[in-house]
């Protein structure tokens, strides 16, 4: 067959092909202008896993996701679904969900004071996020391994829900197949991302992304 | 046989030049003229029921076996599989004539119990092509199918599918399709498979009808032998009332039933209304994995059980059975009604992955509580709208998690009218399906006011001081935004009286503080911003 003919055909616009469908996925704003420039198609990306490696916890990682949580639970008012947190290093605070805009009844919190055996806050998000009860789910995991990520990722996607891993820093150096990775960074009250991994962008490195957090 | 004293008390008049025929068949006309119409009963006749009912798996197909009953030197088989009937056993034949024909046939005794119970199941089962279904112990079923026709391809193709899946569950069966009951119990012992419609066509298959599927008894067969009768059409020609005097009313009544002249009403098998069944394992054993086989099979049960009349449980108990030890019981409940084999079989398995037997397992039960119907939803076409909230799928995550991290692990929150910070929330059941008109169902204002922590430390951290400056982590922590005097709770007892700062530790991490202002003071650690 004629090369440039095989090639005219597969520009076509009615041909369909699996590997287009990935790069046109959905993508939620995040809210925060100079995150949304870097981000392909402008706003996380849905659907599947992002992973958010901190030094430690409360430099601002909540707030970051904030206004996407927010339109998440705005979009689906009719038939509404969860957002789990699975093994939040602490208790969240329903007063300060409801400021900022989220409904605590929406909240499903998977944290128990007993010692848990490992691998039990990976199963949970697994479950979770595969289930399509939930619109998102927010995991605090410490050790997974590639074949974990996977399964989230996969589970992510079957379920149609975003799935938020945090993890420490230290695990920025390992391959994950998380689409999106982030490290933050808490810099003189502000926070900086840094763009590790971007499927369809660049690595790139943003300061000043949460900035004055007095009183937050 | 055929010149027969005509009965002087019968009024039909006799045609002249035709030969006096009095029988006991009622004229076509008699009955009512609906062709396709009235009832059409099936009849499923199991001749090796006794041996189907004690499902020993350690027999090969091809092996002989019967099932025997009575004691001593009075045993005699009653059921025989296919190969024992190759080497020429019978049902009535005697013990030992039956192993001086086949030396190595195995022996069963039999169990009535058994029999019944899958009796039972049948009748559940059958109920799956019509709700009329009556049991005829100890072999049969009947089940009035008119209705259900249109549904399953006919006549024909009724029973073939009824035969079909029998097959494909290792039951050996008849089915025969007639009128009346009676006269499909017949023809089915008697093995012929033509559906027969109309009452009409009835007398014309008399005659390929041996005494033997009537099931009278034998001392009566001898007579009906000595008389030269060999069918049932040389039967329906004996005159009505020496019939009765010689044998008995009650046969000439079954006669009539079978040929639709008296109606024969059955009684309609009662479906119980939870589950109730036990499963004995083919081998005793402490391993959770062949225990949680025998559970699938038990759970399959329970979802047919189910499906046959569109209902949910909501809960469902276990109990494990040990020889001479008291049973390991499990308890699940449901959030919402249901009963998929699949989900009960996860749930359960990680009930039991944290379940410690103390001895082999001998045999599971599994009940139910009360059956409740289910409202049926119609199903999403795959690629519309695939992502739509599922209450079913809210139920099944939250009871799989509860299933493995236990029920207190799984939680939502919500609001609490209250100042003191600790109790401005409360841990409340995670919700299913719609929460509401708005956002804000409850009746709780939203608070508004000074910055609350996204995470709150359930037992409030001492912090320690130096220069009247709280210390975190091993360096002083600079105050943002304070102080915040909370002092209320005088009324039942826990009165707290704090006032509360944002402070900002080295690393970024802003915390939420608190110094105590009565007897000890001190500073604390309460919450951590987001």
């Amino acid at each position: 067959m004629d090369p440039t003919g095989l090639d005219e055909l597969l520009q076509h616009p009615s041909l369909w092909r699996a590997s287009s469908a990935q790069g046109e996925g959905k993508v939620l704003p995040t809210g925060f202008r100079r995150l949304d420039e870097r981000l392909p198609g402008g706003g996380w990306p849905l659907d599947t896993l992002i992973e958010l490696l901190l030094p430690l916890h409360g430099i601002g990682e909540i707030n970051l996701l904030l206004p996407a949580l927010r339109t998440l639970c705005a979009q689906d008012a009719q038939s509404p679904r969860w957002i789990a947190w699975l093994g939040p290093p602490h208790l969240p605070y329903a007063p300060a969900l409801a400021s900022a805009g989220l409904d605590p009844a929406r909240m499903l919190v998977v944290r128990s004071n007993a010692a848990r055996p490992p691998g039990s806050s990976l199963w949970a998000m697994e479950q979770a996020l595969r289930s399509r009860a939930c619109v998102a789910a927010l995991g605090w995991v410490d050790g997974a391994d590639g074949q974990s990520l996977r399964r989230l990722k996969l589970a992510a996607e079957e379920g149609g829900s975003l799935g938020f891993l945090f993890r420490p820093k230290e695990r920025a150096r390992e391959p994950s197949p998380a689409a999106l990775r982030l490290l933050l960074e808490a810099h003189d009250g502000a926070l900086d991302v840094h763009i590790l991994k971007n499927r369809g962008g660049l690595p790139a490195r943003v300061k000043g992304v949460l900035e004055g957090m007095a009183g937050g | 046989m055929s010149s027969l004293t005509p009965d002087l008390f019968d009024p039909t008049p006799v045609p002249a030049g035709q030969p006096a025929r009095l029988s006991l068949v009622p004229e076509a006309s008699c009955l009512p003229a609906r062709q396709g119409r009235g009832e059409l009963w099936l009849c499923l006749w199991l001749p090796q029921l006794p041996l189907d009912a004690l499902a020993t798996g350690e027999d090969a197909p091809d092996a002989p076996a019967c099932v025997i009953e009575g004691e001593g030197s009075a045993q005699r088989v009653i059921a025989a599989n296919g190969a024992a009937v190759r080497h020429g056993i019978r049902a009535g034949l005697g013990l030992n004539a039956a192993l001086a024909l086949c030396p190595g046939v195995r022996l069963h005794m039999r169990q009535p119990a058994a029999e019944a119970a899958l009796l039972e199941r049948l009748a559940r089962w059958t109920t799956q092509f019509t709700p009329v279904v009556s049991l005829e112990p100890p072999r049969a079923l009947l089940a009035e199918v008119r209705g259900s026709l249109g549904l399953f391809g006919g006549a024909a193709g009724l029973r073939r599918r009824a035969l079909e899946s029998l097959h494909r569950r290792g039951l050996y069966a008849f089915a025969a399709l007639a009128p009346t009951p009676r006269a499909a119990l017949w023809l089915a012992r008697a093995g012929l498979d033509t559906p027969v419609q109309a009452p009409g066509e009835l007398p014309g298959l008399a005659a390929r009808l041996p005494l033997s599927c009537l099931g009278w008894p034998q001392a009566t067969l001898a007579r009906f032998a000595t008389l030269g009768i060999r069918n049932v059409a040389d039967l329906t020609r004996l005159p009505r009332d020496g019939f009765a005097r010689r044998f008995g009313p009650s046969l000439l009544a079954e006669l009539d039933e079978a040929f639709g002249r008296r109606p024969q009403p059955r009684r309609r098998a009662v479906m119980p209304e939870r589950f109730d069944d036990s499963l004995e394992l083919p081998v005793e054993t402490g391993s959770i994995p062949l225990v949680e086989i025998a559970l699938e099979r038990l759970l399959g049960r329970l979802e047919a059980f189910l499906r046959t009349r569109s209902a949910g449980i909501l809960g469902l108990a276990v109990a494990l059975l040990h020889r001479g030890q008291p049973a390991t019981r499990l308890r699940l409940g449901l959030a919402r009604p249901g009963g998929e084999a699949g989900h009960l079989q996860a749930l359960l398995h990680e009930r039991l992955g944290r379940t410690l037997l103390p001895a082999p397992v001998v045999a599971l039960r599994l009940r139910s509580t009360v059956a409740v119907p289910l409202e049926l939803r119609s199903g999403v076409l795959p690629g519309t709208a695939g992502y739509d909230a599922d209450p079913e799928a809210a139920a099944r995550l939250l009871e799989h998690l509860r299933a493995r991290l236990g029920r207190e692990a799984v939680f939502s929150v919500r609001l609490a009218q209250e100042h003191r910070p600790e109790r401005a929330w409360q841990v409340s059941e995670p919700a299913l399906g719609k929460t509401g008109a708005g956002p804000f169902a409850e009746a709780v204002a939203v608070p508004v006011g000074p910055a609350r922590p996204l995470w709150m430390i359930a037992e409030p951290q001492a912090l320690r001081e130096r220069d009247g400056l709280p210390r975190h982590g091993g360096r002083s922590l600079t105050l943002l935004s304070g102080p915040e005097r909370i002092e209320t709770g005088w009324w039942d007892g826990q009165d707290v009286c704090r006032d509360y700062y944002v402070a900002a530790a080295a690393d970024g991490v802003r915390l939420w503080i608190y110094r105590e202002r009565r007897r000890s003071g001190g500073w604390w650690l309460h919450g951590v911003f987001g």
